[in-house]
């Protein structure tokens, strides 16, 4: 036997007019208690979906119909006559696509959250930053994407000034590892442009970008200078370097020779050779001031200091009174009997400034 | 098919003969549906011109390409203008007539209804037709909106189950499902009021005449 549902779909499927074709259902079906086949359950829903159906309740008057016809042709002319309101394409599409809208919502929110990125990735100026690849990236991609040497030139003088700037911040001690960053992306950025100039045929656009690139690095010196006071020494190291790469006038070391005294605990000579250095320089024993007398002796000079026949110094340097410095890892420590012979106390056949990482096997006594 | 198909294009370009089939066809059932969710006729009238003045001014934007879409669309406006019209009273105070006897008549639109529907009843008998059919009002009420509109397309409408099932987009037997559980619950609803059983015996007019 079919479900109670079915029964009565089956009823009311039979008493529909549409099911007779138009013509009126038999009695049977409008009066369920003339059915042949009584189905009690199934009578009683069929009699109240008649009485619904037939309900003058749920027909519309005739009049109210015919009122309501001519109210609503009379709204629609009044409509026709408005004029059209502009739909464009776009609008409508959105509507009629919902998955058109999300997609393109979605679009432009990564492109608003990329953009953000992009822009606040712009303005990282520290090199600790997540954010700061991001902004060598951006960087990189602008310069490979000027057409031409002259364009990608003064993008990057435009990037040095911007990290120049930016050093400022980091010019600390509190930022020892991103300033040493800083610095050497500002070289590598300087080293960059000259050697672009250095390739351009001679002519005005040349000239041009030279004279930016001298203003540039003026104002670097300028800049890079006025940091000196604020920095240790191995700092100062890398800046006098990045200055002399400037073009800027910073001591060089060649050579030390150190000559202790007979006397343990006593004092020792100190002879220096090399450039820039200016009178009144103090003396640095691996990265430490040591209070000493220096004078001018020829090429050389000459410091008399406190000494330790127990010190074996890597880096020996001087301290200009204008806050550069300069290291050198050539030294030469004699005995003190030795007459011109070397001892041969080099720590290493470098020349020039150290990078102030060895240390003395015992720290000497620092005069500040 | 083709016919209502044509005919809804011919409305979203504005052609006034082919609304005024529109509405001449559908005005039965959704006239139905708001006369069995609001207990007087005047208020069923208002609302159904709202709806059809509604669906004047939103044909042109309509997507729906058959009739079982079509009178879906219909019935969704006539379902919020219905839920708006609750959501209003609510928000009114109740009026309270100064004039004697007032409160007996519920509204003068049921009476003229009443007059029009029932010419051969006495004032007595029209007043229990009044209840009567506000009973099944609050019963019709407590059904589902599917329910409902399963009501509406298969009674008032007369579409098989299978143009229901499109319109309102579940499947056939579902329907058949929705159709008995709505009657049932209504017979379940009235019998409590004892309607049911008066079903049986009181005349039921057929059916027939315009719109």
């Amino acid at each position: 036997m079919k479900p109670l549902s079915e029964r009565l779909n089956d009823r009311l499927e039979r008493g529909s007019k549409r099911s007779w074709n138009g013509g009126e259902p038999p009695d049977w079906l409008t009066s369920p208690l003339q059915a042949p086949n009584r189905d009690p359950e199934v009578d009683e829903l069929v009699t109240l979906a008649k009485h619904l159906q037939t309900n003058p309740h749920v027909r519309a008057n005739h009049d109210f119909a015919e009122m309501l016809e001519k109210r609503l042709l009379m709204h629609h002319a009044v409509l026709s006559r408005k004029p059209p309101m502009r739909h464009s394409f776009f609008p409508r599409l959105l509507r009629s696509r919902p998955a058109f809208s999300v997609a393109l919502a979605i679009c432009l929110l990564v492109l608003l959250l990329g953009t953000s990125v992009l822009i606040v990735a712009a303005h990282v100026s520290n090199p600790d930053n997540p954010l700061y690849l991001l902004k060598h990236w951006e960087q990189h991609v602008q310069v490979s994407l000027a057409n031409s040497p002259e364009n990608r030139a003064k993008l990057n003088i435009k990037f040095a000034r911007d990290l120049l700037h930016s050093l400022a911040d980091l010019a600390n001690p509190t930022h020892k590892e991103t300033y040493y960053q800083a610095i050497a992306d500002l070289d590598q950025l300087v080293s960059g442009v000259a050697s672009t100039i250095q390739a351009l045929p001679a002519g005005p656009d040349r000239e041009r970008l030279l004279n930016d690139f001298t203003s540039f690095n003026v104002e670097a010196r300028h800049t890079l200078r006025g940091f000196l006071p604020q920095l240790d020494v191995p700092e100062r190291v890398i800046t006098t370097d990045e200055l002399g790469r400037l073009g800027d006038h910073v001591p060089h070391l060649l050579s030390t020779e150190i000559v202790p005294s007979a006397h343990p605990n006593g004092q020792a000579i100190v002879s220096i050779s090399g450039d820039n250095i200016q009178p009144g320089a103090q003396l640095l024993v691996d990265g430490q001031i040591m209070q000493a007398q220096g004078s001018f002796q020829g090429n050389l000079y000459v410091l008399t200091t406190n000494w330790s026949d127990s010190w074996h110094p890597q880096y020996i340097g001087i301290l200009n009174p204008d806050d550069t410095v300069a290291q050198t890892t050539m030294i030469t420590l004699k005995g003190p009997n030795d007459g011109n012979g070397s001892s041969g106390a080099g720590n290493s056949g470098q020349h020039g400034n150290g990078n102030n990482k060895g240390k003395p096997d015992k720290t000497p006594t620092p005069h500040h | 098919m083709e016919a209502i198909s044509r005919q809804l294009d011919l409305a979203r370009r504005g052609e006034s003969e082919a609304l005024s089939q529109l509405y001449r066809q559908f005005l039965p059932g959704i006239f139905g549906y708001i006369a069995t969710r609001v207990p007087d006729r005047a208020t069923a009238e208002d609302l159904t011109s709202d709806v059809f003045l509604k669906m004047i001014e939103g044909v042109s934007h309509l997507r729906a390409t058959d009739e079982a879409g079509f009178a879906a669309w219909l019935l969704q406006i006539a379902r919020i203008t219905v839920a708006g019209y609750y959501r209003k009273r609510e928000h009114q105070p109740a009026l309270v007539s100064l004039e004697p006897g007032d409160q007996e008549e519920e509204g003068v639109g049921n009476s003229e209804a009443n007059l029009r529907n029932y010419p051969s009843l006495d004032p007595a008998e029209r007043a229990e037709s009044q209840d009567e059919w506000n009973s099944v009002v609050k019963a019709i009420n407590t059904l589902t909106e599917e329910q409902r509109q399963v009501l509406i397309g298969r009674l008032i409408l007369g579409y098989d189950v299978a143009t229901v099932a499109r319109m309102i987009g579940k499947k056939a037997n579902a329907v058949k499902a929705l159709q008995f559980r709505a009657l049932q619950s209504l017979h379940r609803q009235l019998g409590k009021q004892g309607y049911s059983e008066r079903l049986n015996h009181v005349h039921i007019p057929q059916r027939g005449g315009k719109p």
